[in-house]
């Protein structure tokens, strides 16, 4: 049974969302959080996660024409309606799993002198709401 | 508390004589009334039971355990509204905030007038919240409030608004500081006394909806976490979901009239305020509230951990990402509105889950903008060097002189929205009767958020609480039991 929205969309995305946001987040961190944001974007409600798909499908064609890195450049630069809300999405997904997993990671994605070995995750600290 | 889990259950046909569909403040106290007056109480919760402790609170594992979708759900507009709902056995009282208010005089009022809302007086209602705060032991902190609390409080007196402490539903042991305060949610509380009473609570079980005839529910039908289908008689159904799964669930059951129309929230924008010393606080939210401008505007502190400080942080990245290097300085406030706006809850065919959207009005968006404006001066006052707005092409507040480029640069469709705090959906004295039965059923009973017929302009449980076992107790003196 196909799953919704393709996974390898989802994570082709946030993948050039990550490397375009933190450049120094190490390989496996980036994985790490590309398989996070796979799986919460999986768990939206279906109303979402329907809406989600539709995007994901109109930004991989486009990302297969202008290149998925030139369309990140571009969506960071001037984010576009609907566009705009997926990349939100998948930001706020992955910044809130960097930091709540590596605190001392700063805000190129390097691990900070005194953090854990790239890769191993640190006990969950906290994310949420008012 | 023991709950029995889904899995436990080796017959998924079950009976009782009243049916509770949900286990939060709504539902768990409709179950310890009922139970205690002799009703046999039958509790289903579609999300696990988790003790206190198994998580960390406001962190990533707890949204993954008690929330559902994991904690990424939205209303969809302009701009589009985060929310979060809990789906735990004790619901939205396992992981909001905890802090209580009962509900304000002139909201009872307003209440009682425009929805022809009868017997609900001050007085009983009073009386019944003088029975919870005893019961979840409300108070203020006994010893030391923490950094983001005090620094909220230092803001506030310096300008001379108006701000006080909001008691929290703890217990506290040793110092009595802030954190070490433990939670008298649901699952500590009512849901224990219900099922002392007798009443059986099940966690993992969902209810697809309700089957009924000639306007009687005969029959719930569910679906087990691991996917067994099953049913549930029941002579009486307490549908206590919470604002949007209420709806949804008597919406797939055929009942629309009124129902998920008319969505109420208090919208919210954010800001990350830096400071000279350490403040971060991951696991609890500031106790202080400024209620100045209240009702429009009320200002107040979040959970602020490393994750959610990178996200207040993250509309404006390129300039703020920055200051996320020192995360230990940083904690995230927000200023909340009273909103005239109102959303609409849709269960669509074939869908799992319903299509909340919201609308917020021209004056809602205005608002938003003064009220982060305010809370970014408030903040500077408190001592702040340096005041992100979580909205794209914020400017960086480090004076007041900054705060007009705020004002001009905001825009609500680019700001990140959200609330926690969801009612209204089936409102009572419109949706309903005027003590929670569903129009146009014999057996159908609301009895959680969604029936407070607007925002109470102060965080809601108190009110969904007083407002539950209220209609609780009218259930158990007016009913016809059927033996």
């Amino acid at each position: 049974m196909p799953t919704f929205p393709p996974p390898g969309l989802v994570e082709e995305f946030c993948d050039h969302v990550l490397r375009h946001d933190f450049p120094d987040l190490p390989s496996e961190r980036r994985r790490s959080t590309v398989a996070f944001t796979v799986r919460r974007v999986a768990g939206l409600p279906s109303p979402m996660k329907l809406a989600v798909t539709v995007v994901a499908v109109a930004v991989g064609a486009l990302g297969r024409v202008a290149g998925t890195h030139r369309l990140v450049q571009l969506l960071a630069a001037r984010p576009l309606p609907v566009l705009g809300e997926y990349v939100r999405l998948v930001r706020s997904l992955a910044y809130a799993y960097v930091w709540d997993t590596w605190p001392d990671t700063t805000h190129t994605g390097r691990p900070a002198a005194a953090a854990t070995p790239a890769g191993e995750a640190r006990p969950s600290v906290a994310v949420s709401s008012a | 508390m023991n709950v029995t889990r889904h899995t436990e259950l080796e017959d998924t046909r079950l009976e009782a004589e009243v049916l509770v569909v949900g286990s939060g403040a709504g539902g768990a106290t409709t179950a310890a009334t009922l139970a205690e007056a002799g009703f046999d109480v039958l509790v289903v919760e579609e999300g696990a039971a988790v003790r206190q402790g198994e998580v960390v609170p406001f962190s990533l594992d707890q949204m993954d355990h008690q929330y559902r979708n994991g904690g990424v759900t939205a209303a969809v507009g302009f701009p589009s509204i985060a929310y979060t709902e809990g789906c735990c056995v004790g619901g939205g009282t396992e992981i909001n905030s905890g802090l209580y208010r009962r509900p304000p005089e002139e909201v009872l009022e307003r209440w009682r007038r425009r929805h022809g809302i009868v017997g609900f007086s001050t007085e009983e209602l009073y009386a019944i919240c003088d029975e919870v705060e005893r019961e979840l032991s409300v108070q203020p902190v006994p010893g030391a409030q923490t950094a983001p609390s005090e620094a909220m409080r230092r803001g506030a007196a310096r300008l001379g608004w108006r701000h006080e402490e909001i008691p929290r539903w703890m217990t506290y042991h040793g110092a009595g500081d802030a954190r070490s305060g433990r939670r008298q949610s649901m699952s500590e509380t009512y849901l224990p006394r219900a099922r002392a009473a007798g009443a059986r609570v099940l966690a993992g079980i969902r209810v697809d909806r309700l089957v009924l005839d000639d306007g009687r529910a005969v029959r719930a039908l569910v679906t087990t976490a691991d996917g067994r289908p099953g049913t549930i008689d029941a002579a009486h159904v307490f549908v206590c979901g919470g604002a949007i799964q209420t709806p949804a669930l008597l919406q797939r059951s055929g009942l629309r009239h009124r129902i998920g129309r008319s969505l109420a929230v208090h919208p919210t924008v954010k800001l990350a305020a830096r400071f000279d010393e350490d403040v971060n606080v991951a696991d609890d939210v500031p106790v202080y509230q400024v209620k100045e401008f209240a009702p429009d505007l009320s200002f107040g502190g979040s959970a602020s951990g490393p994750g959610l400080a990178a996200l207040a942080l993250s509309d404006s990245w390129a300039r703020f990402g920055p200051a996320i290097d020192d995360w230990r300085r940083l904690a995230v406030y927000y200023a909340a509105i009273t909103s005239e706006g109102r959303g609409a809850v849709r269960a669509l065919p074939g869908l799992r889950d319903p299509l909340v959207t919201y609308r917020l009005t021209r004056r809602d968006r205005e608002l938003l903008g003064r009220g982060l404006a305010r809370l970014a001066l408030l903040m500077l006052e408190a001592g702040a060097t340096a005041v992100y707005p979580s909205y794209r092409g914020a400017p960086v507040v480090r004076s007041r002189a900054d705060l007009a480029t705020l004002t001009g640069t905001f825009a609500a469709g680019r700001a990140s929205v959200m609330t926690v705090h969801l009612c209204s959906t089936v409102p009572l004295g419109t949706a309903t009767d005027s003590f929670g039965r569903v129009h146009g059923t014999a057996n159908v009973y609301v009895n959680d958020a969604s029936l407070l017929p607007d925002a109470p302009g102060v965080n809601p449980q108190g009110s969904v609480m007083a407002v539950a076992i209220r209609n609780a107790r009218h259930f158990v003196e007016t009913v016809e039991r059927v033996s």
